[in-house]
């Protein structure tokens, strides 16, 4: 699945969510019968978005490979526990977000950054680099990587707990309500942290912002 | 999206950028095999145990307010309970006297009794007996071994070791010095400070209520003391054999832990 396509569902209607939240309790019941190969279905639907949360977080992607196979394996581990009292997705990322959590409050004080590369191919980041820059060949592509650059200094800025809202909100287009049940906490503490990360990002990228 | 290129751009535009920061599809396949060596070894290694403790661990933490509060809770009301209150110490004594009674009573029966009745007998009516006197309980107990029969050295082999070698000692002790043996001379320092708080409750004398605490002032208290008062100076001398036995006592716990100078070890 498309990764854009992926984060568009995220903020469709409910009913939709609805259904694929019940598709994919359908899995769990087969996984939890015995059917472990059912689980390669999910990792394949949420491997992307999974990877995206971690990727964002951490700003390593040596570590968000490692990250996200581990909490995949742990709610591989712990399915046969999962009563369906929320949807698999919001299990599925509570483990997520908890096992990023703990490995940057584990390693707070090692910061080594390895970034993706930004692919053009993206209409969205396509048109959103015409907007920045009306330069072409290498100095676009070395506009691009300053960019992404300072994007990441301006999100490892910001605190974990901001971080992880922002990923959640900005990047991965969860719903204030979603984050809160995920990050285990109220909406109104969402709302705060997202409006004060936000002030802090404009200030570190204001060269980029017209 | 970005419609127009010369429109503002925002945080939250620059932040869609990020999302198009993906890893290529060969990354993909390598994630696939890591996860699934990953996957085969969770069905195969058993889990830890105390990864179970750690997740109780982990619950305990998520709900710590009332996990601190009930534990806060147990630690006041044990403290209440067990430590505080001014009825405790009436309550609590009742057990080790009853102990103590037991071992005496068992030392102290007669030989044609058997032990299964000083067993059932004894310890609550030494209790009970503990609990009403007002006087220090070992001088009792004491002076009930005193009291006791040489025949009761028969019976007293069949009670506890400690028992036997107390009676032991005091059959012995009996035979060199009857009088001082009836006296409490076996008490803890606990029991030593409460059966000399007695003995000086009655002061006859000025100068028996003073404290001959040097070898010096004893020598010049004893003479200084009225003749026909026999029982003073019986009590004078009670005192200063009891005094010797904790004086031992203490340089006996001393010399246990080494204690010597400003080092300190400990012998096991």
């Amino acid at each position: 699945m498309n990764a854009s396509k992926a984060i568009g569902k995220t903020l469709v209607a409910s009913p939709e969510r609805k259904l694929e939240a019940d598709a994919d309790m359908a899995v769990v019941r087969q996984v939890q019968a015995g059917d472990v190969a059912a689980f390669d279905r999910l990792i394949v639907k949420y491997r992307e978005r999974v990877l995206g949360i971690v990727y964002n977080m951490t700003s390593n992607r040596e570590d968000a490979a490692d990250l996200a196979q581990d909490a995949f394996i742990k709610a591989f581990q712990s399915i046969h526990r999962f009563q369906g009292q929320s949807s698999f997705f919001t299990w599925l990322y509570r483990i997520v977000v908890n096992s990023t959590l703990s490995h940057l409050r584990k390693n707070r004080l090692r910061s080594f950054f390895s970034l993706e590369s930004i692919r053009e191919d993206d209409p969205v980041s396509r048109e959103l680099v015409d907007a920045l820059t009306d330069r072409t060949g290498a100095g676009r592509e070395a506009f691009v990587r300053e960019l992404q650059e300072k994007l990441n200094d301006a999100m490892q800025k910001l605190s974990i707990n901001h971080r992880t809202v922002v990923t959640l909100f900005e990047i991965d287009g969860l719903s204030h309500q979603e984050i809160a049940e995920v990050m285990d906490c109220s909406i109104g503490t969402v709302r705060s942290r997202l409006h004060y990360a936000k002030q802090l990002l404009q200030a570190e990228l204001q060269p980029y912002l017209r | 999206m970005i419609e127009d290129p010369k429109r503002k751009v925002t945080v939250e535009d620059l932040l869609r950028l990020k999302r198009a920061e993906r890893p290529p599809q060969e990354f993909w396949e390598r994630f696939e095999s890591e996860i699934r060596a990953k996957q085969l070894a969770a069905i195969v290694i058993r889990r830890p145990w105390w990864d179970g403790a750690s997740r109780i661990f982990a619950v305990a933490l998520r709900n710590r307010v009332p996990f601190g509060a009930a534990a806060a809770f147990a630690l006041t009301w044990a403290g209440v309970h067990y430590a505080g209150g001014p009825a405790a110490p009436a309550r609590s004594a009742p057990g080790p006297v009853a102990r103590a009674g037991a071992s005496a009573a068992q030392v102290s029966s007669p030989v044609g009794q058997g032990r299964e009745d000083a067993e059932n007998a004894a310890p609550g009516t030494a209790a009970r007996e503990a609990a009403r006197s007002p006087g220090p309980v070992v001088a009792q107990i004491a002076s009930h071994l005193a009291e006791a029969p040489p025949a009761s050295k028969a019976q007293a082999a069949k009670g506890t070791q400690f028992a036997e070698g107390v009676a032991a000692d005091l059959v012995d002790f009996r035979g060199t010095d009857p009088d001082l043996a009836r006296r409490d001379v076996f008490g803890s320092d606990r029991e030593f400070e409460a059966s000399f708080a007695s003995v000086h409750q009655p002061p006859a004398e000025p100068l028996a209520s003073m404290d001959p605490s040097g070898e010096r002032l004893e020598r010049l208290l004893v003479p200084a003391l009225p003749s026909d008062s026999s029982s003073g100076a019986a009590l004078l001398g009670a005192y200063r054999i009891k005094q010797k036995a904790s004086y031992d006592r203490m340089y006996e716990s001393l010399d246990r832990y080494g204690a010597g100078g400003m080092s300190l070890e400990f012998r096991f």
